[in-house]
């Protein structure tokens, strides 16, 4: 995997001078070609730290990280060719009608056809003859998708990329990041919305306080929660019956009527059972990334883990 | 690189237009009062002899309504360098401060464009447009010069002009190399303004107050002799002094900002 990977860091840490902590401490992650990592966290855990490091805008304290092989700092203008970077802050030149900036940005990095790049524009309704300063947010970010996406580079890092679309704009951004991974780029970005993570992610990363503290599969994710059931009995719980199946990895009883089922393996047994009792409700549990992740958000005192 | 040069100079184009009318406008003004001031230099001179010398260093000597000492006094020694010197401290501050502070500096470097290539970029376009003001200004105080008939050789007024051009860029370099360092727009603005003024100060008077004259040799006005260059005297060294530091700035410049964290 590590072989093969776009993106790797090694203990990639940040201290800014004069602060006591760190920034971005021992960020270890890989990500591999055609697929899409969200990486979470709440304001301040480091996420942009992360990105601006890796895009050499800020020198790390320790580690080392590599884009395609090459390493970040010492490579960075070759590394940059195979690169779209969307900025979180939006950051434009106001003065500037849209296609001046896609013709200066252009100049510096061409785009993979002309045809493409109008592509672009026609699929995000990007207006591009107005002054940038002029345009709202969502209208801002469309130019900043185009410039990222126009020469359909091989690793996109993309800070906040939905950040002020509307949905039918975030719907068209989704399918552009589908068919970037398609032709086998990867995505590294960072979010604050988890229906967006978990509708375009493989895999996310949850960043708090500069540390990377879990990295979770979606598929897997998706796939312990589609085995995942709540049942609720007419009478009280077989319980020790439903404990003593092989399927039954957890058991938790909500009330005397109502469980929690975490199953894996063949479910004919199950069923055998409560064909036995009068079950009045079976619920099947879908993915909620945010239930699953908000507990990382929160400050540590009021976790309750 | 020419990319984020050309585009600079185009963000600039209206700015570079308005510096530009500025400065002819002041230069008509002046040379145009010259005739009327040459005829009465005589009783204008004895009025001026009652100021001590001091003051009238700081105007840029002892000599104002001879030819050489009014286009000295009112135009190539205070006014079109100070005019330059805000011109050429403002790019210098802002060309990477701006882009810096508004955060467009990481649009241009998640290109494939190294740091120095962009620094050198943003430099040669300021140089550049101080050039281009520089320059028109001295074609039209050449041309005016000899309309109102001052008598001065054009040459000599050339290489004012150029000494004159010389000195901008060199407080202009310093204020690039602030800004490149990472210090705020307003820091390096402020920090080169007080240096100028004080050298400009310190540079005049050195020739009344002997405890400046060591000093003096500190500040680039010192080396800025314009009333010697149109006399015909044109000082090489001086010139050599402002390359040698422009380029030490931009070395300096180079170093400081291809490793630094960015704002």
């Amino acid at each position: 995997m590590l072989m093969d990977s776009v993106l790797v860091t090694t203990k990639l840490s940040k201290k800014y001078p004069n602060a006591n902590v760190y920034a971005l401490k021992n960020l270890t992650l890989n990500v591999g070609p055609g697929e899409v990592y969200g990486f979470l966290g709440p304001n301040g855990a480091g996420k942009s730290t992360a990105i601006r490091t890796l895009m050499n805008f800020i020198q790390p304290t320790s580690g080392s990280a590599t884009i395609l092989g090459r390493d970040i700092i010492k490579d960075s203008v070759k590394i940059k060719q195979e690169i779209g970077y969307l900025a979180g802050d939006g950051a434009v030149y106001n003065k500037m009608t849209g296609r001046q900036y896609l013709e200066y940005l252009g100049e510096l990095q061409p785009p993979s056809s002309k045809t493409y790049q109008q592509e672009l524009t026609k699929r995000l309704q990007a207006t591009l003859n107005k002054p940038l300063g002029s345009l709202s947010r969502g209208n801002r970010q469309k130019i900043s998708i185009i410039q990222a996406f126009m020469h359909q580079p091989k690793l996109l890092i993309l800070d906040e990329p939905s950040s002020g679309l509307d949905p039918l704009m975030q719907e068209v951004f989704y399918e552009l990041i589908a068919e970037s991974k398609a032709r086998g780029a990867a995505v590294f970005m960072s979010s604050h919305i988890l229906s967006e993570v978990q509708k375009i992610c493989d895999r996310v990363g949850i960043i708090r306080n500069g540390e990377l503290v879990t990295e979770r599969n979606i598929a897997e994710m998706a796939e312990e929660a589609a085995q995942t059931f709540d049942l609720t009995f007419k009478d009280n719980l077989p319980v020790s019956k439903l404990k003593n199946l092989a399927c039954v990895q957890k058991l938790v009883e909500n009330s005397p009527h109502s469980v929690t089922l975490q199953v894996r393996g063949e479910l004919a047994p199950l069923f055998s059972i409560l064909a036995q009792y009068t079950v009045t409700n079976i619920d099947t549990r879908t993915l909620d990334l945010e239930e699953a992740f908000m507990h990382y958000y929160q400050p540590r005192e009021d976790r309750h883990v | 690189m020419f990319s984020v040069f050309k585009w600079t100079l185009w963000q600039r184009r209206w700015s570079t237009l308005w510096w530009s009318l500025g400065i002819v406008s002041l230069i008509t003004l002046t040379l145009s009062f010259y005739p009327t001031i040459h005829n009465q230099a005589a009783q204008l001179n004895k009025s001026f002899g009652s100021l001590n010398n001091s003051t009238l260093a700081l105007f840029g000597g002892t000599d104002f309504f001879s030819p050489v000492g009014y286009l000295n006094s009112q135009l190539i020694y205070l006014m079109l360098p100070l005019l330059l010197i805000i011109l050429g401290v403002g790019l210098g501050s802002s060309l990477i401060g701006r882009e810096e502070s508004e955060g467009t500096i990481e649009l241009l470097l998640a290109r494939p464009i190294s740091r120095p290539r962009l620094i050198l970029a943003k430099a040669l376009a300021g140089a550049f447009i101080i050039f281009l003001v520089t320059t028109i200004g001295s074609l039209v105080t050449i041309g005016l010069a000899k309309v109102v008939n001052m008598g001065i050789p054009l040459t000599n007024i050339a290489m004012a002009c150029l000494a004159c051009f010389m000195l901008v860029l060199t407080f202009s370099a310093i204020a690039f190399l602030l800004s490149s360092t990472g210090r705020g727009r307003a820091s390096a603005l402020g920090i080169t303004i007080v240096y100028t003024l004080g050298g400009y100060i310190i540079g005049s008077l050195a020739n009344t107050v002997h405890g400046l004259r060591i000093p003096s040799m500190l500040f680039p006005y010192h080396y800025y002799q314009s009333a010697d260059i149109l006399r015909g005297t044109f000082n090489w060294s001086s010139i050599t002094f402002f390359g040698i530091f422009i380029g030490v700035c931009l070395i300096l410049a180079l170093l400081s900002f291809r490793r630094r964290d960015l704002g």
